[in-house]
């Protein structure tokens, strides 16, 4: 399975795709958890202390092409490789890789920023599950840096600024002929929630997910909402929107 | 007076900005309201609504049609683009996010 998580700042994309990594490496999937955001968010709810790890620069090399200063992957060194080498180990056994946080006042991403991209070309495939976290909102173009994901979840609470962002990612994906694109409801109180939430996006309904108290408790304590109430609302709601797309059950 | 309000997403940016720009306004200060984000939704929390907000137009898609006549200077782009938001607020789109492929992160 590759997923990818996209949605409006602060509709919840970290808390649900670290909460989905987590469970699915528990169900014995090989789990590869993707943080393509420049700020931190994905190892929190993984459970990881290192938010602000990048690749190292050494994870890649300069070459000359044609005159043009470019970065590849150092000689010898595989998508696949870097993944085993530099993958941090979380909770569950996931596999976990994020792009380099920024530093300072002028932070140089390049090195890091053209290595994650090398390893975005040459991922595990067989056996390995990906599960990824991409910025908030529209700027960081997500069939650029979610490319490896077959179904791109956006998450939407029942806000019209996150409604509106859906419509806006939505949109995108059209004009991307993106593959399977769903929505999930995030924060729902009332079922009909839900419904306002396909009908406003016009995209279909994955599934929903309560507002949940617990899952603001365990964001203020710094914990994996899953560790923190393994049986709670939201770690029962992944658990269905994980269900309904390894059964491959058509989503409402 | 020019302030930027920065932070991590669903901190509470557009709210922060939206309540202070209105608040300004009230004082009888001129504000002008820019919506930096490629996602911009500052419109909806100054009270323009969603369609509103959805219906405008970028500055910088504005300047790209590429006319000759307009954006003889940066506030003549604001009064042609900009919308007025509840308490006399101007408020003008930066950019937006139109297309899905490449570009920066």
């Amino acid at each position: 399975m590759r997923v990818a998580f996209v949605g409006k700042g602060g509709a919840g994309k970290s808390s649900l795709a670290g909460t989905f990594a987590r469970v699915l490496a528990g169900t014995g999937e090989r789990v590869l958890a993707l943080d393509s955001d420049p700020m931190p968010g994905l190892a929190f709810s993984l459970g990881i202390d290192r938010v602000d790890e990048g690749l190292p620069d050494e994870t890649v090399e300069e070459y000359n092409d044609d005159g043009h200063r470019r970065f590849r992957l150092r000689q010898g060194l595989t998508g696949v490789g870097a993944v085993e080498r530099y993958a941090v180990q979380g909770p569950d056994g996931v596999h976990f890789l994020q792009l380099g946080k920024a530093h300072g006042q002028r932070w140089d991403n390049t090195r890091q920023h053209f290595g994650f991209q090398h390893v975005l070309d040459d991922l595990p495939g067989d056996g390995w599950s990906i599960v990824g976290d991409l910025p908030g909102g529209t700027r960081q173009p997500f069939m650029t840096w979610g490319r490896y994901a077959d179904t791109f979840l956006v998450i939407v609470e029942p806000t019209p600024a996150s409604l509106l962002t859906g419509r806006r990612l939505a949109r995108l994906a059209a004009t991307a002929q993106a593959p399977r694109v769903v929505v999930v409801a995030n924060k729902v109180r009332e079922s009909e929630e839900v419904e306002r939430v396909g009908e406003r996006t016009g995209l279909r309904v994955l599934g929903a997910v309560p507002f949940d108290p617990e899952l603001e408790t365990a964001d203020r304590l710094g914990r994996a909402v899953l560790d923190h109430d393994p049986q709670g609302q939201t770690a029962t709601a992944v658990r269905s929107l994980m269900d309904v797309l390894l059964t491959g059950m058509e989503p409402s | 007076m020019k302030i930027a309000v920065v932070g991590k997403g669903g901190s509470g940016k557009t709210t922060t900005s939206a309540v202070l720009a209105r608040t300004f306004a009230r004082q009888g200060r001129a504000t002008l309201a820019l919506d930096c984000d490629t996602n911009p939704n500052l419109g909806i929390s100054l009270g323009l609504g969603e369609e509103v907000t959805e219906s405008l137009i970028a500055l910088r898609d504005a300047v790209d049609t590429g006319e000759q006549e307009h954006a003889s200077s940066a506030d003549d782009l604001v009064r042609r683009f900009g919308v007025e938001a509840p308490d006399g607020v101007h408020l003008a789109v930066v950019s937006a996010i139109q297309n899905p492929e490449p570009g920066c992160p």
